[in-house]
């Protein structure tokens, strides 16, 4: 991508930041009780495997030390979901029906970018910092971790969570087919679920249709596998490649939606 | 005002929530049916990978069938006693001042709510519920059908408490306006206390009998427990009792905190 381009997109998401940043800090409680949330949400799922582990060792094939390094990749790719995309995606299939999609398509920048990015829940930043702590704190648990094998975690994490974004923008795209399209949200919420799982609890079969044709799989489990298991390596290039292919497949099925859009507002 | 009056009236909002909610049908299925599947689904799934790891035939004194009988019930029971939906059209309403034109009609706000709310859960509950029927049925998971009534009336009540609570946070939106996270808060905190996330007597000892004394339990734990024959009689009834404390505690500060909002409410917006 050309340098003025990249330039242009930059001060546009920054000046999104800035606009988010006002509009949040706005109503105060809800700002601060945003973030206990998702503390929450951390801890219901830290302490549901922490209580689960007092009756077993092992679950699938890891054990406490093995989930809790699981459990910080999740809390990671869903803190970047949360903050950049989940409002945004959540609210489209509302902004199909009320026509406010024509006014952004009007506009000289890429409707996907705007769709995506148009509000940043900056309150959800702090998840990240939790995240990452978590994370780390769990891999200082494990016994003769090589840290070196955390650079894994740069590769993987980001295209985890291009695969999640690919699949997540194309269930909302289809709002500007069929207005209203709450249903699939409800639909990707419970892919979402299977992949919050560790993926060796489940059955052979199951956990390869989570690497492949719906590979939820690869959002938290492929990025922890890394850190903890010897290398798969054709399921590390697997998702090497599937980040960029989900992405470009949202990037073309947006555009066959937009073929297909008839303007709810006019 | 009669009684009469009162029950055709709230029986029109119960009916509105009933057909409203069917005018999506793939919405209706989707929120009904596909999502608690799935959701029991992966659940079962975890506490077969348990067992598999424990290497156990019991767990905290419980067969595999137990857990799979609880996290089966436990999915659609929680989904039956959560109130997401009204609790946001409340806080919207208050916070965008479109509940005046509510306010002026002759009836009150939390009836109108209540009603719809009982109508909802009553179509998606009565559908959703013929899934882990199904499956009981064909797979013979531990479920002893003589404790259904009991354990569902109890699910019923429940629901007056939780809409009691929702009442509660609407009602803080005359003050904040945007409280929506509340709701999350709320809803994340029971998603832990009512034991949907796993049975409650699988937590540590001191933890379990705080959570069992207080109404949360009521949602899905002491219902499913019952269901499923982890426990016994003497929980049903003092869910019955701590969920008739909650309801009682719960109304009077929505009450309250209905007045007081009512006092400083300018109604903008309308």
């Amino acid at each position: 991508m050309p340098a003025p381009v990249l330039k242009k997109y930059g001060s546009i998401f920054a000046a999104i930041a800035k606009a988010s940043l006002i509009a949040e800090i706005e109503f105060r409680l809800n700002f601060v009780m945003k973030i206990i949330n998702d503390i929450f949400w951390y801890a219901a799922q830290i302490f549901t495997f922490e209580v689960l582990f007092r009756h077993t060792n092992l679950i699938g094939d890891w054990n406490l030390q093995q989930t809790r390094v699981f459990l910080g990749v999740l809390f990671i790719v869903d803190a970047f979901y949360m903050t950049f995309i989940q409002e945004n995606l959540d609210r489209f299939s509302e902004k199909v029906r009320k026509g406010e999609l024509d006014l952004l398509l009007t506009k000289p920048v890429n409707s996907q970018f705007m769709i995506t990015f148009a509000r940043i829940s900056v309150s959800c930043l702090g998840n990240l910092i939790i995240a990452i702590s978590w994370f780390a704190w769990s891999l200082s648990q494990l016994p003769d971790f090589n840290w070196m094998k955390g650079l894994w975690i740069l590769l993987l994490v980001p295209t985890g969570f291009a695969v999640m974004y690919g699949i997540r923008f194309s269930i909302a795209a289809m709002a500007v087919v069929f207005v209203r399209v709450d249903s699939m949200q409800y639909v990707w919420y419970q892919l979402y679920r299977l992949g919050m799982r560790p993926d060796s609890i489940y059955m052979p079969w199951l956990k390869f249709i989570l690497l492949t044709i719906i590979p939820v799989g690869l959002i938290a489990s492929v990025p922890a596998r890394a850190v903890l298991n010897p290398p798969e390596l054709w399921v590390f290039a697997w998702s090497l490649i599937a980040g960029p292919l989900f992405v470009a497949f949202s990037a073309w099925f947006w555009k066959q939606c937009l073929l297909r859009y008839q303007s709810s507002s006019s | 005002m009669s009684f009469t009056a009162f029950y055709k009236r709230n029986l029109g909002f119960y009916k509105l929530a009933i057909a409203s909610n069917l005018e999506y049908r793939m919405n209706f299925f989707m929120d009904a049916l596909l999502q608690p599947s799935i959701t029991s689904i992966v659940e079962m799934v975890l506490w077969m990978a348990i067992f598999k790891g424990a290497q156990a035939t019991t767990i905290g004194g419980f067969e595999q069938n137990s857990y799979l009988a609880y996290a089966l019930w436990a999915t659609f029971i929680a989904r039956a006693t959560v109130n997401w939906t009204y609790e946001f059209k409340m806080i919207e309403e208050i916070d965008q001042g479109s509940i005046n034109g509510l306010l002026v009609r002759p009836m009150s706000y939390y009836e109108y709510y209540l009603s719809q709310l009982l109508g909802y859960k009553s179509i998606t509950t009565g559908f959703s519920l013929l899934f882990p029927i199904g499956i009981i049925l064909a797979t013979g998971l531990p479920t002893q059908w003589d404790r259904f009534p009991a354990a569902m009336l109890l699910v019923f009540y429940y629901l007056f408490f939780v809409y009691s609570i929702s009442f509660c946070i609407a009602s803080l939106a005359f003050f904040f306006n945007k409280v929506q996270s509340l709701t999350v808060s709320k809803n994340l905190a029971m998603w832990l206390v009512t034991g949907e996330l796993f049975p409650l007597d699988l937590m540590p000892d001191y933890l379990r009998k705080i959570f069992l004394m207080l109404p949360f339990s009521s949602g899905v734990y002491v219902p499913i427990g019952f269901l499923t024959g982890r426990i016994g009689w003497e929980f049903l009834w003092h869910g019955f009792a701590s969920v008739t404390v909650g309801i009682i505690f719960f109304s009077a500060l929505g009450a309250f905190l209905w007045q007081k909002g009512m006092k400083t409410y300018a109604g903008t917006g309308a």
